[in-house]
Parts: C-alpha cells; structure tokens; sequence
C-alpha cells in the first residue's frame, strides 16, 4: 500500500512538471526581474544627465537647441511612470521605449557636439561623464539583451503545447511585449548628426 | 527545364537560402586554460607566470578571479559585446558575490575593456575601470609596452578591489559554486532517491535478498549523486536503509569500512580540485559593467 501512495505520489508531482506550472511561474518572476534591471538602467542613465548638461554648458552655453533637447528628452524619458503592468501592456511598453531610444539619439547629439569643443573634450569631468555614460550605455544593452532572451523563453512557453493551456486557463499569462530590432538598432548605434 | 518548374524551383532555392543558418561570424569564446591567456603571445614567460601567482594569491586571499585575456584581433565585433561574452562564458567570480574581472585587450584594433561582475561594481567602478584604462595602461600601450601597460594594469585592478570580499573557507561552498544545485540539494536527492529504492526494494524483494537490496540502494544513490561524486549521499542512504530495514536482513560488516574510507574521500576531491587542477571560473555573473579604452 505504502508503495502505491508514493507512486502516485510521484506521478501527481511529474503531472505537474508536466503541464510547465512551475516552470511558467519561474520565467513570468524571471521577466520580471530582467526588465527591472532593464528600468534601472536606464534610470542610472537619467541620473547621469543633469550633470552631463551642466559641464557641458560651462564650455558650449550656445549650443541650446542640443541641449534642450537632451533636458527635454529626458524629461519623457523619466515622466513614464514604470510599473510591472506595463509588461501586459503593448502600448505602454512602446511608448517607454521610444521615448528612451529618443533620449539615447538626443545624447548622441550631445556627445558629437563636443568634438567641436576641444577644451571641453579635455576636461576631466566630461570624460569622467563620458566613461560612466558609456558604462551606463552598456549596462542597458546587457540588460535588454537579457530581458529578450528571457521574454522569447517565457513567450515560447506561453504558446506552445500543452504549457499555453496551463498559461492561459490557470495562470491567465499573457504572452509580454520585447523589444523590437528597430529600436535595438537605435539603441547600438549612435544617432546621425546633421550640420545645418 | 521547362518553364513551368522555373517558378517553383526558384522559390525552393530562395526558401533554402533563407533557411541556411546565418553563418557565424561572430569570434569564439576560447577556453580558459589559464588565469592569463595570451593567444598574441605578446607576454614573456615570466611575466605571464609572475601574474599568474598573483592573481592567483589574490583569489586565495579574496575570492576574486581575475583574468587576462589578449586576442590577436576582435574580428569585426564589438570590445563590448565580445568582452561580456567571455566573460559570461568563463564565469569569472564565484556564484552569489560575482566578484569577476576580465581585462581584454586586442592588439589589431588597439582596443582594451575591463569588464566588471555585479559584485565588484560597487569598488571597480566603470570610472574606476576607465581611469585605470586611461592613465596606466593607455601611456604604456602607446609606448609600444604591452606587458607593461598589462602588469600596471593588473595591479591597479587588484589594489582597487582588495578587500571587498574575504575568501570562502569552505570546500562544499567551492564545489557548489561551480555548479547550478548545491551540494547540499545532491546529498537530500541522494538520500531521498536511495531511501525510496531501499523501501520499493525492501517490500518487493524480502528477507534473503536484502543484501541486493543493500547494493543496489548504494547504487542508486551513487547515480543520483553522480555530478559530484558525492560517496556521501549514497553512504548516507545507506546507512539509513539499513537502520530503518535492518529487520529484513543482515548487516554487511565487511564492506562498511569501504564505505567510509569512500564518504571521506568525496569531502577531499571537491576541495583539492579547485586548487590543484587547473583555473575555473567559480560562476559569476556580468551585467556590462566597466569601461573600455583604446591607444
């Protein structure tokens, strides 16, 4: 008798593995936790600016349209309020992402501007600003590198037999937006700057 | 070939192309053979073993690993890209603290990173990394003095994070690093899985053949507790089927000296491995930290 308990035991606890119900709650906790790290990135970025703009003012006061572009962009950038909500909502997700890739090509504008100043390219607290910022840069890349390997995971088992039904008539998961290549493009390279 | 086949034969050719796996142009991830791995062979001898040693009392000393990877040429990829993906693929630092740095330098493109784990972030800061890039390695790399600018740059590293983290002492914490179970979760399956052997066996085989019981338990505790060669488990499900099943049959006086001489040598192995054979990273993890520099 004993024996048969355990067995069915164990078959009720494989029957479970089965239909993915861990395995699903896992990757919904793990999205959550990689596009946290994708948030904080970029709020890291968005700590970075106001003294960015400063130094650069101290050598290039003129340059206002760039630089007003920089306090505005982040200004949306930062005026998102980000929730884990956002992840079951397309539009919300896109919105936060243009407005982050529009203060990415604003800095870029930012940082091309001081090859025109040479003083400003010396001076040390611009390129202490400059290796954070590119740090910073990075750290982004690396976090939403990591958010869409994990979204593409949790998606797939979202779809697939027979875990979507586990998702969906248990859990209620949604599939979760991901980034697009179109603004992993703008995030990589460094936005075009026009001489008028 | 008549005309009819030309349309869908040129879609099966376009459909087959589009198909092929894009070719890899990406630059592999070499193996760890070392603290310092020099595929330029740009570094003597003796700078490469002095480096070693100290790299390696570093670790003794901290938990930290530190390594140096030199290419002839990145190959088209970016220093950052590349950089992550070495590291994340030797997992420098141990698993939990992070405490991993690689410093990557690619002589053709004359480009250099220092690439930070989670846990040293805090000390070895991405402008931390930057300045140590920039005014100790830079003006020797510009000089032509690669071992140079790689024995400053080095030491800079290890004063910056000495004494952020203080070595772990524990063997099995060391052996768990490298691994996604812990030793700990080995040992409860280990025992768990020969506990229920020895029951299924002990109720469908009885008394006379308890001794293949016995056996067999030690055996499928062994396969449970196989990826680390932890005897203890098995020894351990032992000893507990037979205390709990010592009515179904005899003891086996004999071989449980085996036994024990075993459960002590797995404690052994963990330990010494690490150490002795080669260098391994201990499962740290990397979000993009440090900095990158060219010269």
């Amino acid at each position: 008798m004993q024996v048969r308990t355990i067995l069915i035991g164990l078959l009720m606890a494989g029957s479970l593995w089965g239909c993915g119900y861990n395995d699903l709650q896992g990757l919904d906790e793990d999205t959550k936790a990689a596009w946290s790290e994708v948030v904080n990135q970029y709020q890291r970025r968005a700590d970075l600016i106001p003294n960015l703009v400063e130094t650069v003012k101290g050598y290039a006061s003129h340059e206002k349209e760039t630089l007003e572009g920089v306090v505005q962009a982040r200004a949306q950038a930062t005026g998102i309020q980000v929730t884990p909500e956002m992840l079951k909502d397309p539009a919300a997700f896109e919105q936060f992402q243009k407005a982050q890739a529009g203060l990415t090509s604003a800095l870029g504008r930012l940082i091309a501007i001081a090859e025109n100043y040479p003083n400003l390219k010396a001076d040390q607290n611009f390129r202490d600003l400059q290796s954070q910022l590119e740090g910073t840069e990075n750290r982004i890349t690396v976090a939403r590198k990591r958010y869409i390997d994990r979204v593409a995971e949790y998606n797939k088992m979202v779809r697939f037999f027979p875990t979507n039904l586990t998702a969906k008539l248990i859990l209620h998961l949604e599939e979760k937006p991901n980034f697009t290549v179109a603004d992993e493009k703008a995030v990589a390279k460094p936005p075009e700057v026009k001489f008028n | 070939m008549s005309r009819v086949w030309l349309a869908p034969t040129r879609l099966f050719v376009f459909l087959a192309l589009c198909c092929q796996p894009v070719l890899a142009s990406a630059l592999d991830v070499p193996p760890l053979t070392g603290r310092i791995v020099d595929l330029a062979r740009v570094l003597p001898a003796h700078d490469t073993d002095q480096l070693t040693a100290q790299l390696k009392a570093h670790e003794d000393k901290t938990g930290n690993q530190v390594a140096v990877l030199i290419i002839p040429s990145l190959e088209g990829e970016s220093v950052e890209e590349y950089s992550h993906r070495v590291a994340t693929t030797w997992k420098l630092g141990q698993k939990g603290t992070d405490n991993g740095v690689l410093l990557l330098i690619a002589l053709k493109e004359r480009k250099l990173r220092i690439e930070v784990g989670y846990g040293l972030e805090g000390t070895l800061t991405d402008l931390r990394s930057a300045h140590i890039i920039r005014d100790e390695m830079v003006p020797q790399f510009r000089n032509g003095d690669i071992p140079a600018g790689v024995r400053a740059g080095t030491q800079a590293i290890l004063n910056t994070i000495e004494g952020t983290y203080q070595a772990k002492e524990s063997p099995f914490d060391r052996i768990g690093s490298g691994q996604g179970t812990s030793a700990f979760q080995y040992v409860v399956i280990g025992i768990f899985v020969g506990f229920l052997a020895g029951l299924v066996l002990s109720q469908g085989l009885r008394r006379a053949r308890a001794l293949l019981g016995s056996v067999l338990t030690f055996m499928v505790a062994q396969l449970a507790s196989l990826p680390l060669g932890l005897m203890a488990a098995g020894f351990t499900a032992l000893l507990l089927w037979m205390v709990l099943g010592a009515n179904h049959g005899r003891r086996r006086g004999t071989g449980l000296d085996d036994w024990t001489w075993y459960s002590s040598r797995g404690g052994g192995w963990g330990g010494g491995s690490f150490d002795s054979g080669g260098f391994s990273g201990g499962g740290g993890d990397f979000g993009g930290g440090g900095a990158s520099g060219d010269w």
